[in-house]
């Protein structure tokens, strides 16, 4: 339990997050402000926030788990699962997201496609993130009050307020600038346990040395690539197949709340920094989250379940004072990624949903007035559906499940949408429809079909396969836009096509 | 019925030795550091005014890289 030096770190660190974001209030004039910062973020904030973006409470808590059953083949999915992704997103999609001044990754997809294609991604995402956020509210709730003791609804409401607070009235740019801070506290107060960790079993030869020792059920616990015939949820396959060429991908890449931050920045250069710049720190999250899991093994082995072992482990080893700046970074983690979600949302209603099809060419502050309310709408949603999770336990697979269908099909859309002029309009709709199709359709026969009990990332691989054929299929048989409309929204279109006419007239020229 | 010849999930590839396995990640990453390295220069500094060395995104991408190869290599 924590002591009165904790417990002030915590409440200093929930008031100074509270009064950063509320300071950047008076940035906020217009819907552009309020969604995308007034296109002003430099890179190493938004690289800082994607990565506090992507690492919530859960993962501390997951991830350092599945380390303690599984070891350290959980670190592809911040490893191998993010850097090709993040460099395929920093050099090939954000600078044409970001030239072509988007809010949101549906726009782009009904700019290049059609309206049906915006609007099938935009409402995916809006179901997704709202049922998410009643969640992990709730997932959190309960861990609070596990670890401190905390009752359910001071945990909901407490996040709540100071969340909702600075998100409704500072917009991205106090989500990003509190991001800043709270991936800082993330990393110091991670990195402040493994460091304990690591002195108490002696260092790493001591820690590989006493894994080691303890038998065959610990042999690959420190092998990233496991046999594609493996009994973990993570075979070669698997993650090179579906997690690297394809899940890894749709979530850098179309995920509003990852990539909407790039699309804040303050030059082209600084949007495809941010993503390399997040892929070099993210390379540093495994060592926070997943060592722990690793440490406990040996302090605390024959944990019946694994997710006790970052809760152990903080018991274990951290003084006063430090518990309460760990659990801070895990605030923190919470904090960081609900906020993000708050604002993508909120931008995905306003601007696909709302002035598309609500009420067109209103005046942009009814746009900034809106996008508030929608922020208000969804922290409320987000409370009250919360106790969901404890009515229904299988509410959190179902909501990840129905993301993962349409993980696939969205990549496979947006890669042949950037790199091949000729996808058409209803090979996009066919290519996602079809895809999520697909998807479910494997979801419905998985015993039938896969041999492993959660065959996520090849259902990921084989609806990416399905969304890219039917794509081009329907594609090469209907009528294509002409190549001058696609121009900022192809990669190197325009340049390739200047190229060519510019070649042209030099051979005409000669032969004049 | 398809279960047992494992298609959808891979079991196809269960002979592969992880020697052969691991290798094709280093491949992949070595790859993808070409493929950053034939990136025109222009492309690179686009949306700077006065870009000085540090301002290569390629030499970025390629510690990123360099520190992912060195990972899957040792692990």
């Amino acid at each position: 339990m924590l002591t009165g030096i904790d417990y002030f770190v915590v409440i200093a660190y929930l008031v100074g997050m509270a009064l950063l974001g509320l300071y950047f209030r008076k940035f906020v004039h217009s819907s552009g402000d309020y969604f995308l910062a007034g296109r002003t973020l430099p890179f190493w904030a938004i690289g800082m926030s994607i990565v506090a973006t992507d690492i919530g409470l859960m993962d501390f808590i997951g991830v350092s788990g599945q380390a303690y059953r599984y070891g350290i083949a959980v670190g592809n999915f911040d490893w191998i699962g993010s850097v090709p992704a993040m460099l395929l997103g920093a050099f090939i999609f954000i600078p044409y997201f970001w030239k072509a001044g988007l809010y949101t990754i549906p726009e782009y997809l009904g700019r290049r496609y059609n309206d049906y294609v915006r609007t099938v991604a935009s409402l995916t995402w809006i179901i997704f993130f709202a049922f998410d956020l009643g969640i992990m509210f709730w997932a959190s709730a309960v861990l609070l009050k596990a670890l401190l003791g905390w009752p359910i609804w001071f945990s909901i409401i407490s996040t709540a307020v100071v969340v909702g607070l600075y998100t409704i009235f500072g917009g991205l740019t106090a989500v990003v600038m509190t991001d800043v801070v709270q991936m800082i506290i993330m990393y110091v107060g991670g990195a402040t346990l493994v460091f304990l960790g690591f002195y108490h079993v002696g260092g790493w030869s001591g820690l590989s040395d006493k894994i080691a020792a303890m038998g065959d059920a610990y042999r690959n616990h420190f092998e990233l690539i496991l046999p594609a015939n493996t009994n973990t949820p993570f075979p070669w396959t698997g993650i090179l197949f579906g997690l690297t060429f394809v899940m890894a991908n749709a979530y850098m890449i179309g995920n509003q709340a990852i990539v909407q931050r790039c699309l804040a920045a303050k030059s082209e250069w600084d949007a495809k920094a941010s993503m390399i710049w997040g892929a070099f720190l993210k390379m540093f999250i495994p060592v926070l989250v997943l060592f722990p899991g690793l440490i406990a093994i040996v302090i605390h082995p024959g944990l019946e379940d694994g997710d006790q072992a970052f809760g152990m482990l903080i018991r274990t080893l951290l003084p006063p004072g430090l518990t309460g700046l760990l659990f801070a970074a895990l605030l923190a983690g919470l904090m960081s990624s609900i906020d993000s979600i708050l604002n993508s949302t909120a931008a995905l209603w306003t601007k696909d949903i709302y002035e598309k099809f609500i009420k067109k060419q209103a005046s942009d502050r009814h746009y900034l007035i809106v996008g508030r309310i929608a922020t208000v709408v969804l922290l409320v949603f987000g409370v009250i559906t919360s106790p969901v999770s404890s009515f229904f336990p299988g509410i959190y697979v179902a909501v990840q499940t129905f993301l993962s269908f349409f993980q696939g099909p969205i990549f496979s859309v947006l890669l042949l949408g950037m790199l091949w002029p000729r996808a058409t309009q209803w090979g996009g709709l066919a290519g996602l429809v079809g895809g999520i199709t697909v998807s479910a359709t494997l979801y419905v026969f998985k015993g039938s079909l896969f041999t492993i009990e959660d065959p996520f990332l090849y259902v990921s691989w084989w609806s990416f396969v399905a969304g890219f054929i039917i794509t081009t299929v329907v594609s090469l048989m209907t009528t294509p836009y002409p190549r001058e409309r696609l121009y900022g929204l192809v990669y190197r279109l325009h340049e390739k096509e200047q190229g060519r006419s510019g070649l042209r007239s030099r051979f005409g020229g000669v032969g004049k | 019925m398809i279960r047992g010849n494992g298609m959808l999930n891979f079991d196809w590839l269960t002979g592969i030795p992880m020697g052969v396995a691991k290798g094709v990640f280093l491949a992949l990453f070595a790859v993808i550091g070409l493929l950053v390295l034939m990136i025109p220069s222009d492309y690179i500094y686009e949306g700077l005014e006065n870009p000085r060395w540090w301002h290569n995104l390629k030499l970025w991408a390629i510690a990123d890289l360099v520190f992912i190869f060195i990972t899957y290599y040792i692990f």
